[in-house]
């Protein structure tokens, strides 16, 4: 009920984001959010980064020249991405507070050649998954494409055992220095195809931990 | 309740300190139909469990906002409950098919995060405040949907109070009686479980008689690590072990336990602000009168009382000032910002940094305001008016 003990953690969260990631990731966050960016930026294009968080896959189109627009529930990180630097000639990002389910409220349908999506889809609850690619595709233009990056949990129940205890020091060890940590999916591709995308394809990234799916809005229907 | 359900609650219980999270979602209680209530809750398992029990025989639909499962009020406060979950949870679990109105019903602690405006704004639905505690919400139900001066007010009574004590006393019963078994023995490990699990639950049934705020609070702790040391000694003695080693780690053990509960015993209670959060940055709540439209909201959504309407100056004054809390809720209503914290040094914390950074935790909310001197605007006084 009142443990305010527990908001001095969540607080600090959002400064040490980034150093929790990466140690998360073994250092390799970086070149995750390229691997996104190199999917789907390219000059002229315009993207949408969900739950953009301290911007790293924002900044990572925008500097392939993309057009992007980076939005986050949280204002305290959309601070901290909004103060990093992008090189001359990079078009500016624009960044909105606006969550995964408000998509409809800021842009009309077909707003978009791509739409992005790191850490992000894991966060979220079962429904609100499914709400928010049903709402990112609706923005999408016809054959506009959607990439996602997230962990990944493997399905067979001994794999996954294992899955766990390998995870287990790394997560307790960033959870201790920086109280971050990150949930994973089960089914993305299953996911992805309920919403009404086509084309899905799916590769692992870093040791086979993280996804990284790319799908399609058919030409077609709306 | 079953064997497995027992367990889980006692584990949830004990480990309150952690968030324990729910699938949130659309949770229908008895069987509700299109003009039935839609209170809005977290995903921290252990209000869900106590929300169905507290609202057995009712039909009413239970909107689980996903707050990463941490209770409403650290929630609101931490940021994981604010429009963006409301509407968020409006919107995916398809309530509006289920229902014909447009009410929600929002637990008052939430006030310190959400902006009825913001979801107005999204969804066309209006708020309305529920009651500080769910277990005022059958009578709010019954009383047609309005909070007393009785349900506004924070209370902590015993049995919850002992919960809460378990929170701390389980974990450092534990850790010390291990401790003090490996250093002599499994009695005095036994005296040290026995020991810290009744004074800290000694404490908690104290409470609303303790000093745990400023200088004096050692003086309670003090007290309490005496007792403690009795204890663990009239154990030694029933275990025929009262040997001068075992009377002196019986009292490392009691001290050692006070200086766990020292952390932050103050912001475990719904009475007082968290040492932790407002360490060496007590801020004040400040008022400016000239901008108070007399609207109110502020009085509805403060959980301590410090505030009250005064009929005759159609303006808010601030009543109470020490029994503050810094949880700003009434900075995150005010339609026409008129409430805002200052440091006691004169910086200001304007209604806008308070809404989109929440908590004032060591000092990072602090924000001056440039070309604003507290000091000469008039009526930014601590006294009341
Ligand atoms: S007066 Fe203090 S306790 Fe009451 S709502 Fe405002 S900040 Fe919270």
């Amino acid at each position: 009920m009142s443990s305010f003990v527990f908001m001095k953690v969540l607080e600090s969260a959002p400064r040490r984001y980034d150093r929790g990631m990466n140690l998360l990731f073994l250092g390799r966050m970086e070149q995750l959010h390229e691997a996104i960016a190199a999917e789907v930026a390219a000059p002229g294009r315009r993207i949408l980064d969900l739950g953009c968080g301290t911007g790293g896959v924002a900044l990572a189109s925008a500097r392939r020249g993309a057009t992007v627009t980076g939005i986050d529930t949280n204002p305290q990180m959309l601070e901290i991405a909004r103060a990093k630097p992008l090189p001359p000639g990079a078009p500016p990002v624009e960044w909105l507070e606006l969550g995964a389910t408000e998509i409809e409220d800021a842009f009309p349908p077909e707003s978009f050649h791509a739409v992005t999506a790191s850490l992000v889809l894991s966060e979220l609850g079962p429904l609100e998954q499914a709400y928010a690619l049903r709402t990112a595709r609706s923005r999408l233009r016809p054959g506009g494409v959607l990439v996602i990056a997230d962990e990944i949990v493997p399905a067979a129940s001994l794999r996954r055992l294992a899955w766990w205890a390998g995870r287990l020091p790394l997560v307790c060890l960033t959870y201790l220095l920086t109280q971050t940590t990150t949930r994973a999916l089960e089914d993305p591709g299953g996911l992805v195809r309920a919403a009404g995308f086509a084309e899905i394809h799916e590769r692992r990234f870093g040791r086979g931990t993280v996804v990284l799916l790319t799908a399609r809005r058919g030409e077609a229907g709306p | 309740m079953s064997l497995p359900a027992t367990v889980s609650a006692l584990r949830d219980t004990v480990l309150r300190m952690f968030p324990h999270r729910a699938v949130p979602g659309l949770i229908p209680v008895g069987t509700p139909g299109p003009d039935s209530p839609v209170l809005l809750t977290c995903s921290f398992t252990l209000t869900l469990r106590r929300l169905q029990r507290v609202l057995a025989g009712r039909n009413v639909w239970l909107l689980a906002a996903d707050t990463h499962g941490i209770n409403v009020w650290c929630a609101a406060g931490g940021g994981y409950l604010t429009h963006h979950e409301v509407i968020a949870a409006i919107r995916s679990t398809g309530i509006e098919e289920l229902v014909d109105h447009r009410e929600l019903i929002l637990p008052q602690l939430a006030a310190t995060g959400v902006e009825p405006r913001r979801v107005r704004q999204a969804t066309g639905w209006e708020s309305r405040w529920g009651p500080a505690r769910l277990e005022d919400l059958p009578a709010y139900l019954d009383r047609g949907r309005r909070t007393t001066r009785r349900d506004r007010r924070m209370r902590f009574p015993l049995w919850e109070r002992l919960e809460m004590a378990s929170m701390w006393a389980v974990w450092t019963a534990l850790g010390g009686g291990a401790l003090f078994a490996l250093l002599g023995g499994w009695r005095t490990g036994v005296g040290v479980v026995i020991s810290v699990l009744l004074t800290v639950g000694a404490v908690f049934a104290a409470l609303p008689r303790l000093v745990v705020t400023g200088h004096r609070r050692w003086l309670t702790y003090g007290a309490f690590a005496i007792l403690g040391t009795g204890i663990g000694a009239a154990v030694m003695l029933l275990l025929g072990a009262p040997t001068p080693r075992n009377l002196a780690l019986q009292a490392v053990a009691s001290v050692l336990a006070m200086a766990v509960l020292s952390i932050d015993l103050a912001g475990t209670t719904p009475w007082y602000p968290s040492t932790i959060n407002t360490f060496r940055n007590f801020a004040h709540i400040d008022l400016e009168p000239e901008r108070c439209t007399f609207a109110g909201d502020c009085v509805q959504v403060c959980p301590a009382e410090v505030l009250r309407l005064d009929g005759p100056t159609r303006k808010v004054v601030i009543a109470r000032p020490d029994a503050c809390l810094q949880c700003g809720a009434c900075i995150v209503q005010c339609p026409s910002d008129a409430l805002r914290f200052r440091y006691p040094d004169g910086r200001i914390i304007p209604p806008a940094a308070i809404r989109s950074t929440r908590m004032n935790m060591l000092g990072r909310r602090t924000v001056t305001v440039e070309g604003h001197d507290p000091a000469v605007t008039p009526g930014s006084s601590d006294t009341p008016a």
